[in-house]
């Protein structure tokens, strides 16, 4: 029926905002081969949802795209990884700037046990954005108002980030991520650690997000995918089974085990 | 019977009395264990347990009992005459024990008849010469006195004894023919026995809690009779360490100034050494090394725990300070004449802080390693590299537990005593000079007990007082790591 990739369609139309393009991109784990051949092209400004049951190696290959699979001995990547048309896995690149452009919250909110101020100035002072006092407080001021989380801390901002509730200290980790002025954020399950109503909070900030960054999350929950991203892809035993519009991939699956999954037969 | 049987005996009745429950208790459900609230087992323990604790218990509170009792009626038979000047009721009941000792293993030796061991109108003279044939140590001149308290002695203890391996046998044989007429099925052994290991575990517990307490008021107790003998101001704030021991008379000096500065000093420039040595070590083994790197390194440092404080004192001596001396000394590689000899605070501290390298980085590296991955990865993700992150996110994180074991190595450092000795010299001086020698509380200690010493004199009990200072020394500093772990431990999660 289909000649060419099913994914081919859609970024072909979509190529003009291309943030992230991966090609053939193979992850072994010592003898383990985590990722098979993916192919991928992530937009800007929209959030991409990766969806698949456990072990099928979407958070491994999340983490591919800000080289923190760098931090792991045994990982090994091939293939070829862009954003904005440079090879992130060329020489010339720096692992450490290109984790400052491309930000990362993770499954479990971990806030550094530092005053909420110290947590989301952390970034920038490291990378020196600020030239002074003032200026420091105004990023950190931007960085927790886009977290959405200033009116919550702002009289106590040398509290410990630590004192937080789980769903505040994980805004508190998307603020400190967008304080180094991310171009990109992944976030790896988000909220699997959070009730519903932190849950609730995350998404419609996500959801804000989206007007600034090209976000990447990884979900267990079908539901959350459906409601936050544009772009879905499916992964399963380490392949990118299949990628496009959520609503499409939610709707009219084109593989068979993309529908099992979304209907709830496996996974 | 002597001490070891009864306890055989007793536990051979409890071995028994297990036998007994667990076949009482079959035998009333007619051999179906099913019908028995718990596992025949749990009543055969039950019956064991029921035979042992009083027994027990009864023999060991006979045993302490028992001398005071006797004491207090032998006393009586000592007239007052007998007790010479400058000694006193002590001593010479500590003479009648010896002499009851002499008797019981001449006796038991067969060259004492038993008649005479028991014969009030024995010949004084006589007993001494039959004690001092059979090998046992008697003092020349045993009055008559001491030798009737000695018989009778020696006749209210085998009789007690007697009496006691009566009563523990009865209690054991009672408890057990109460305990095995228990084993009913409705009877709940195994609660029972549940509530005998807490009990155990609650006395093992609690012995190791009475001997610290025992240990000091021991202090306590010889520290007041120290001041009682000794000015606490002149021990406190005399800036002279000059004790003269009895034999030579004159007054001593017992500054403890001295002492502590040398500790203190000693200490710090031993921390000196193993603290940066030990915390760097600690972050490359825990953040940089491979796994392999680490396997091998890891044990290799560790080994310096393991070697005996000694060979590091001969280490000291031997290596250290002539090196030392061969740089800072006379004629030395640099040209200056600090150092004297090879004995100085110099040469202990360095061997001491290699000493503890091992203490920072063994705990160090455990504290950095329980730092949670997430913290790094969070500050991995945000574009540090792998020294920032360090500086910035683990150490902060980690710096109450590497505080606590700072402080662990100082109070390591503060009661060592050997690399002392060997490595420091013995001379109490206040001195800011690293290069001279100077000495710590322990050494002194050491050298106040060694030897000759009378222990009523202020020179040997001193040496409580210097324990009790160096007590309260690391107990504050064990104290202080505490507050700082506590006040600044970070939630992870």
């Amino acid at each position: 029926m289909y000649d060419a990739p099913h994914m081919t369609e859609s970024h072909v139309t979509a190529a003009a905002d291309v943030k992230i393009a991966a090609r053939n991109v193979q992850v072994y784990y010592g003898d383990n081969h985590a990722i098979k051949d993916v192919n991928v092209d992530i937009q800007d400004k929209t959030v991409t949802a990766f969806i698949g049951p456990s072990g099928c190696g979407k958070s491994t290959f999340l983490r591919c795209l800000n080289r923190m699979n760098d931090t792991i001995d045994v990982a090994r990547i091939e293939g070829d990884i862009r954003i904005d048309g440079q090879d992130i896995y060329d020489k010339a690149v720096d692992p450490v700037q290109l984790r400052a452009k491309v930000g990362m919250v993770f499954q479990k909110p971990n806030p550094f046990p530092k005053s909420i101020y110290d947590n989301v100035a952390y970034g920038p002072r490291i990378h020196g954005l600020a030239r002074n006092k003032a200026e420091l407080d105004e990023i950190v001021e931007r960085s927790l108002r886009r977290g959405a989380i200033w009116d919550e801390v702002k009289d106590r901002l040398n509290a410990p980030g630590t004192g937080l509730s789980g769903g505040q200290q994980q805004r508190l980790c998307i603020a400190r991520a967008v304080a180094t002025e991310p171009e990109i954020l992944l976030m790896d399950e988000p909220c699997s650690a959070l009730d519903p109503i932190a849950t609730g909070q995350i998404e419609e900030l996500i959801d804000e997000l989206r007007r600034n960054y090209a976000l990447v999350i990884v979900t267990h929950s079908m539901q959350q995918a459906a409601r936050v991203s544009q772009k879905t892809a499916y992964f399963h035993l380490g392949n990118l089974v299949e990628y496009g519009d959520t609503t499409k991939i939610f709707t009219n699956p084109e593989d068979t085990r993309t529908e099992n999954y979304i209907t709830g037969r496996i996974g | 019977m002597p001490l070891i049987w009864l306890a055989f005996i007793v536990l051979a009745v409890a071995t028994l009395g297990y036998v007994m429950g667990w076949r009482r208790a079959l035998s009333t459900v007619g051999g179906d264990a099913r019908h028995l609230h718990s596992l025949p087992s749990y009543y055969g323990w039950n019956v064991f347990l029921k035979v042992v604790v009083p027994a027990f218990g009864l023999m060991i509170a006979w045993v302490l009992i028992q001398p005071l009792l006797i004491d207090r009626s032998v006393v009586q038979l000592i007239p007052e005459t007998e007790v010479s000047e400058g000694s006193n009721i002590g001593l010479v009941m500590s003479e009648v024990r010896r002499t009851a000792q002499g008797i019981t293993a001449a006796v038991a030796q067969g060259d004492m008849a038993p008649d005479m061991a028991t014969d009030a109108n024995a010949d004084a003279a006589e007993v001494a010469q039959v004690l001092k044939d059979a090998g046992q140590i008697v003092t020349s001149d045993l009055s008559p006195a001491i030798v009737q308290g000695a018989q009778r002695y020696v006749e209210l203890s085998s009789f007690g004894n007697l009496l006691m391996s009566i009563a523990v046998l009865a209690v054991g044989l009672l408890a057990m023919a109460w305990a095995v007429r228990e084993s009913t099925p409705v009877f709940r052994a195994r609660n029972v026995v549940e509530q005998g290991i807490k009990a155990l575990l609650i006395a093992a517990a609690s012995i190791a809690i009475l001997t610290t307490i025992g240990i000091i008021l021991s202090l306590v107790f010889n520290t007041i009779e120290f001041f009682r003998l000794y000015p606490a101001g002149d021990f406190f704030f005399l800036l002279e360490w000059a004790p003269s021991f009895s034999g030579r008379g004159g007054a001593s000096s017992l500054g403890v100034l001295p002492l502590l500065w040398g500790t203190v000093y000693i200490s710090i420039v031993a921390l000196l050494v193993a603290v940066p040595i030990g915390l760097f070590s600690a972050i490359y083994l825990s953040e940089y090394a491979s796994p392999r790197v680490r396997a091998i390194a890891k044990p290799l440092l560790e080994v310096l725990a393991g070697i005996p404080t000694i060979v590091y004192g001969l280490f000291a001596l031997l290596t250290v300070g002539p090196l030392l001396v061969s740089v800072f000394g006379d004629g030395g590689l640099l040209g200056v004449s600090w150092q004297g000899g090879g004995r100085a605070v110099i040469t202990a501290g360095l061997v001491m802080g290699i000493m503890l390298i091992p203490f920072v980085s063994s705990l160090s590296d455990d504290i950095i390693n329980a730092v949670p991955q997430a913290m790094r990865d969070g500050s991995y993700g945000l574009g540090a590299t792998q020294s920032e992150t360090i500086k910035q996110v683990v150490l902060p994180a980690a710096l109450p537990g590497i505080v606590g074991a700072i402080l662990l190595a100082a109070s390591r450092a503060i009661g060592e005593t050997m690399i002392v000795v060997l490595g420091a010299g013995a001379a109490a001086r206040l001195s800011l000079n690293p290069f001279e020698a100077m000495t710590t509380v322990t050494a002194k200690i050491v050298s106040q007990l060694t030897g000759d010493s009378d222990f009523a004199s202020p020179e040997a009990l001193v040496a409580f007082a210097l324990g009790m200072t160096l007590f309260l020394l690391t107990l504050g500093l064990n104290v202080f790591a505490l507050y700082i772990v506590r006040k600044y431990r970070e939630q992870y999660d």
